[in-house]
């Protein structure tokens, strides 16, 4: 895609600049933003590092909301992979860089979703460089396959950085300062960069959002028709995470230990494929796939979903998927998941935080994926949830579900990465060992 | 894509009308066809078929009266084997035919595929296990398609019959013109019960790497010209291939004591009993097997609800479902542990769940209004 072609909307420029990326993808959104009487233009807001919260993930209070309340996550995002230059553990030396590249960006910016959100984790392997074991209080094990079907490839870098702004110029310069070359960010010297002690491995990037999606659905995997609706936030054309189905940050935080106030993230990457999904079915054949089949029924979903509020209402219809599907001759995606998705209170266990994408990783080609990182107290409330989706005990109650077949979205996705890290508290955040003061 | 018309030219000679020499397996069915096609397969200069051309294939016409059942297709036709591979527990091999209609089922409910413009072929699979040469006839199947290491296609397969082709994982896809191409194919672990030696085989998924060749030549391969007597009860044999077909075993080498036979909407039932049940079924005594095969070629007919009532008199011995399972001597069957069966008991069979498997032309009217069938044994 040409970034000076002024043909481009501003919502596929925004997406394409992001995911090229580096001085190059800076350069033009500078040059569009400041010819672009639509776009703000204003420096972001300062950041002040003493007001910052102690939680990596505290981004709820942060972010827009819509008018149920429910979450919007940054439009424009980008996950950074790195992996550390030095073989065993790094040094002090190391994590004084880290953590000086990082108070850059605290100076530089707001926590704010117009300025920058950003977290910093570490992954299992990272953690081996050591000779002490995590604590109890951490579980994070290796990531594993999940499903019968699915053989992604494990994201085993040490260093996952998130960095995620409705400003894609933000966003590519604040990635300039910590692993690119940019010198003054926002106004503020960058002296240390985490490719000094690192090198990224992977660079991913992606938008979520309503009219993010159908502005770039011209992508492999979306079907020629241009099915994807404007006011969809997702691919799929629906809305996802509502508030009353998603946990809380509190929930989702680690409560005690030396990483208190961290949590757990797993993020996968999946490829969609997307032509049955919009041309071989009905709306309520999708509601019933994505939601259940009784929301179909009931008429419970309109257009994306924005009359369901703050809650998709899945709760109703979690009792028994077995035999509903017996039923229906197929299951939704969220009744199978929200099976596993609550404690015993009826607390939900996971906050998704998925975005969408057109990387197809390991290509500069243009295919439609998911980012999908999922924040839980423990990996293993993550691995029950998804374990749940693959509705085994479904496709053994009727042959009308099978592996991937009228069971949820499964055939319409396929994982191709996988990853499982530690986002700790703010106070850890630059190269912890397994056991911080 | 280069669209253009090619002629049939190669023999059709490893297509014949089962039916016309009976089911070997089955001594009740008499020849339904008539020995006709055996030695008609001459070159034909009749530029019938069509490969990704606008013109309906013989694959797509609509048959003007289809009788109930299992119906000899309107076509005959070739497939063009590209390669095959081995990983883990499974073989897997690769071929393409001429982009077909086909129905696809969800519960009892049908659909029909039809052939789309931008169709180049219709991609098969089969996966079966290399040490017993037992079709897997139930597990998930996707495609993923490159050219020079660029995305064409990936999509999740469906299991499907076909009368020459037999079972395979099949589907339309469109490519991006004449080339080589990889194509991996993975199958997923299957969730259904596995007894006897292949208790804890076939749970993990696998794939392989096949190439595949879409050229002037390799269309020339494949071929469909119309078959004059499509439309009478029968079906066309299974092709040589170089792969096992999904045959239900005959009921000569079913292990057990075979009890009874039934039929219902072509669909042959064999009922056999163990004396023990197989390894892996978790419930003791004898075991109780139905074994659901396609009138004429006897392929096995997987993915069904099928429910069991087994009296003796006014006493209700056993009632609940058969459970889907893979042995390698009763092959794919639905089987239940059942505290004791005897000379003379009565066993009512009832697909809750007709046979979840998509049809080519000649099976999308059997196997679906299914009628209880009751079995002496």
């Amino acid at each position: 895609m040409d970034l000076g072609d002024e043909t481009l909307s501003r919502r596929e420029f925004a997406k394409a600049a992001v995911a090229l990326g580096g001085a190059t993808g800076l350069s033009a959104c500078l040059d569009r933003l400041a010819t672009d009487p639509g776009t703000a233009t204003a420096a972001a807001p300062r950041g002040d590092p003493d007001t910052r919260p102690d939680r990596q993930h505290a981004w709820r209070e942060h972010v827009r909301r819509d008018d149920h309340g429910n979450s919007l996550l940054p439009r424009h995002q980008v996950l950074l992979y790195l992996t550390l230059d030095r073989d065993g553990p790094p040094t002090n030396a190391d994590r004084e860089t880290v953590a000086s590249a990082l108070a850059t960006l605290d100076r530089a910016y707001a926590w704010d979703h117009d300025a920058l959100l950003y977290s910093v984790a570490y992954s299992p392997a990272y953690f081996d460089r050591f000779d002490a074991d995590l604590p109890a209080s951490v579980n994070l094990p290796g990531p594993r396959r999940l499903s019968d079907f699915e053989e992604p490839t494990f994201d085993t870098q040490d260093v996952l950085v998130h960095l995620a702004s409705d400003r894609p110029d933000i966003l590519l310069e604040a990635e300039g300062a910590l692993v690119g070359d940019t010198s003054v960010a926002n106004g503020v010297a960058v002296d240390a960069r985490l490719t000094d002690v690192a090198t990224v491995d992977s660079r991913r990037t992606g938008f979520v959002g309503a009219g993010l999606p159908a502005a770039n659905q011209d992508a492999a995997g979306v079907p020629d028709s241009m099915p994807v609706p404007e006011a969809s936030p997702l691919f799929m054309g629906f809305e996802a995470g509502f508030r009353g189905n998603q946990a809380t940050e509190d929930y989702v935080t680690i409560d005690e230990g030396p990483f208190a106030g961290g949590t757990t993230k797993a993020v996968a990457n999946l490829r969609q494929r997307l032509a049955d999904w919009y041309d071989e079915q009905t709306f309520d054949e999708r509601v019933a796939e994505m939601f259940s089949p009784a929301h179909a029924e009931q008429g419970l979903v309109e257009g994306v979903g924005d009359n369901l509020g703050a809650d998709s209402g899945i709760d109703q219809f979690i009792q028994d998927v077995p035999a509903q599907a017996r039923e229906a001759g197929r299951v939704g995606h969220a009744q199978k998941a929200a099976r596993a998705n609550r404690d015993a209170e009826g607390n939900v266990r996971l906050l998704r935080r998925h975005f969408e994408s057109t990387d197809d990783i390991g290509s500069d080609q243009n295919v439609a994926s998911l980012h999908f990182p999922s924040l839980q107290r423990d990996i293993t409330a993550f691995e029950e949830v998804r374990r749940a989706m693959n509705g085994v005990d479904v496709t053994q109650a009727t042959p009308a579900v099978r592996q991937r077949v009228n069971n949820g979205i499964l055939e319409y996705i396929f994982v191709r990465r996988r990853g499982n890290f530690l986002v700790p508290p703010r106070r850890h955040r630059a190269l912890p060992s397994p056991r911080p003061e | 894509m280069d669209r253009r018309q090619f002629l049939a030219t190669g023999a059709l000679s490893a297509l014949a009308l089962a039916g016309c020499a009976g089911d070997p397996s089955d001594p009740t069915d008499t020849a339904t066809g008539d020995p006709g096609p055996g030695g008609e397969d001459t070159p034909t200069s009749a530029p019938t078929a069509t490969l990704a051309s606008t013109v309906p294939s013989p694959a797509d016409t609509a048959t003007p009266e289809r009788p109930d059942g299992i119906y000899v297709q309107t076509f005959r036709e070739r497939m063009s084997m590209q390669g095959s591979a081995e990983s883990g527990d499974y073989a897997f091999a690769l071929m393409f035919t001429v982009p077909h209609r086909f129905w696809t089922v969800t519960g009892n409910e049908f659909s029909t595929t039809r052939i789309a413009e931008a169709d180049s072929f219709h991609l098969m699979a089969a996966v079966w296990d290399p040490e017993t040469e037992t079709v897997l006839p139930e597990t998930g199947l996707s495609v993923e398609i490159t050219r020079d290491d660029a995305l064409v296609s990936q999509e999740v397969i469906y299991p499907m019959l076909s009368q020459p082709m037999g079972f395979h994982y099949g589907g339309n896809f469109g490519l991006d013109g004449d080339g080589s191409y990889t194509v991996t194919l993975s199958v997923g672990g299957t969730s259904i019960r596995r007894t006897g030696a292949f208790a804890g085989r076939f749970g993990d998924p696998a794939s392989v790497e096949i190439p595949l060749e879409f050229t002037e030549a390799t269309r020339e391969e494949v071929a469909t010209r119309p078959f004059d007597r499509g439309g009478e009860p029968g079906a066309l044999r299974p092709m040589d291939a170089a792969f096992p077909q999904a045959v239900a075993p005959a009921e000569s080498t079913l292990p057990g004591t075979v009890r009874g036979r039934a039929t219902s909407d072509d669909a042959r039932f064999v009922v056999t009993t163990l004396a023990e049940s197989p390894t892996g079924v978790e419930a003791p005594g004898p075991y109780l097997a139905v074994s659901v095969r396609t009138r004429y070629n006897g392929y096995v007919l997987p993915a069904m609800a099928l429910d069991a009532t087994l009296s003796r008199g006014d006493e209700t011995v056993f009632e609940g479902p058969l459970r889907r399972t893979l042995d390698p001597d009763l092959g794919y069957h639905y089987g239940a542990a059942v505290d004791d069966i005897e000379p003379g008991d009565e066993l009512t069979l009832s697909v809750a769940t007709v046979p979840q498997v998509a049809r080519h032309e000649g099976y999308e009217t059997a196997f679906r209004e299914m009628d209880d069938v009751t079995v002496s044994l």
